[in-house]
């Protein structure tokens, strides 16, 4: 059954007819194109689809899309600011921490939450906080670096 | 993956929510974080007609503490739970346990209603629809075999929560609201220890509080899992000890995740610690009797024999913690 459902990503307000039976992951790439949100395991276990929701970190696959609305939703598309990058993505770039790039939107938004909240970790914190965002290229020791960099010189 | 077709209710508050649950339990299901009921549902494992949404009832989400202990509605998320001041000052076992639940996205989402209420596991059963289909359907969905114990007669599906082993330590009671009434009780008396129903709720009731009495001893809680995030436990201990003056201890509580149908209490070695004091012989003989206590089947990639040892191995550690 289709259904009108009211979303606020990114900033902007979306009405979408859509089936009521659709993750967030698959209302956000389907019917609205942030295809930035990317579809691993979709069970939960790859955080690749994470998302912001209020700020906090969701997985989307494992979200109704209907059963969050009303609320703040950030995407990848949504984090960099007029044209500037978001300090995080820019650590990303300068450390090397992408390679093939399919984890980078939920690794960037898992950091930035683990960030809002502990602006200055330890490697051993920042470690558990992007546990359960899968690399599989491995490179986990850059992407490390940069999440470490971003207020270390602040 | 997609979710099959379902209807979806908001209700506001827990009386509409369990009259809804009323109507239809068997096609009826409830969400909180959705963590495990969506992973469920999308290996088709579970086929709800109806979810009803408990996450938009408000004041449900809440930590306070009163004279004789520590309320938390069940809607509170592990992530605040772990965030709390007063849960890492005074219960700081429950905040260190939520961490070990899965990985940071779980424990934002996940609840703690949702977390005791989580299903049972098996590697039978938490499967995709094509990996199941090659085998007959089991005990778990409505068949008529255990793939696990091929000749036995009941599901062999086993419990992995974290917080359970951990707070029925602490002898933590759970409120249950219904649309017959409310009733209290020891968070113990919500697992039936069977397989197929492994949670004693009644038609149409819902978790609403979980009631931690104030700490009167030391606890703590240990897991075994293959990778150190993300995994439900192979094994895991909760143990929890109040001594007396002397250093003898009055009490001990040991409760065991992963290894049966339910929260496993390892009632023989809470007898063997009875009155003893910690030193290394007392600590070798007890953790040894381990072994014999405990029977788990093979519901994971772990055999029986190797969780038993590690069973024992996460005993001795606990104790040696608490011998210092």
């Amino acid at each position: 059954m289709k259904h009108i459902l009211k979303l606020h990503v990114n900033g902007e307000d979306f009405e979408i007819f859509t089936e009521m039976n659709k993750t967030l992951l698959e209302v956000l790439r389907e019917d609205l194109g942030f295809t930035g949100t990317k579809r691993g395991c979709d069970l939960g276990a790859c955080g690749a689809c994470t998302v912001l929701i209020d700020g906090k970190p969701y997985l989307s696959c494992l979200t109704l899309a209907i059963a969050v609305q009303g609320k703040k939703i950030v995407t990848i598309e949504g984090l960099a600011r007029e044209g500037k990058l978001h300090p995080l993505q820019k650590a990303f770039i300068e450390k090397g921490a992408i390679q093939c790039g399919f984890c980078t939107p939920g690794m960037i938004l898992t950091a930035k939450a683990f960030l809002d909240e502990h602006p200055y970790p330890s490697e051993e914190e920042t470690k558990r906080a992007i546990s359960g965002n899968i690399c599989r290229c491995t490179g986990y020791v850059k992407i490390v670096e940069a999440i470490l960099s971003v207020n270390e010189n602040q | 993956m997609r979710l099959p077709k379902f209807e979806y209710l908001e209700p506001r508050s827990l009386k509409k929510a369990s009259e809804a649950l009323t109507a239809d339990p068997k096609g009826t299901f409830l969400l909180a974080g959705g963590t495990d009921l969506l992973v469920n549902m999308k290996h088709g494992v579970i086929q709800p007609k109806r979810l009803i949404n408990l996450k938009a009832i408000p004041h449900l989400n809440y930590i306070t503490e009163g004279k004789d202990g520590l309320r938390i509605g069940a809607l509170t998320t592990l992530h605040d739970l772990a965030s709390s001041t007063l849960v890492q000052d005074k219960y700081p076992v429950l905040g260190q346990c939520a961490l070990e639940v899965a990985a940071y996205t779980h424990q934002v989402m996940g609840t703690l209603g949702g977390n005791l209420c989580q299903e049972n596991r098996c590697r039978y059963y938490n499967q995709s629809v094509f990996w199941r289909s090659a085998r007959a359907p089991c005990y778990k969905v409505g068949g008529e075999i255990c793939h696990v114990v091929r000749k036995s007669k009941e599901c062999h599906s086993t419990y992995r929560g974290d917080m359970a082993p951990v707070l029925i330590a602490m002898d933590a009671k759970v409120k249950l609201v219904g649309w017959m009434g409310n009733r209290t009780i020891p968070l113990k008396r919500l697992y039936t220890q069977i397989g197929k129903k492994p949670l004693s709720l009644r038609k149409g009731e819902i978790l609403k509080e979980i009631f931690i009495p104030s700490p009167s001893g030391q606890t703590l809680y240990l897991k075994w899992r293959l990778r150190g995030t993300l995994e439900f436990p192979m094994v895991s201990l909760a143990l929890h000890l109040e001594k007396n003056g002397e250093g003898n201890i009055d009490r001990a509580k040991v409760i065991l995740s992963g290894l049966g149908t339910g929260p496993l209490e390892a009632f023989e070695i809470e007898k063997m610690l009875k009155g003893v004091s910690l030193d290394d012989g007392v600590i070798e003989k007890i953790s040894n009797q381990m072994v014999k206590e405990i029977s788990p089947m093979r519901t994971s990639i772990a055999s029986p024999n190797y969780q038993r040892k590690m069973a024992g191995i996460l005993l001795r550690q606990g104790l040696e913690k608490f011998k210092s």
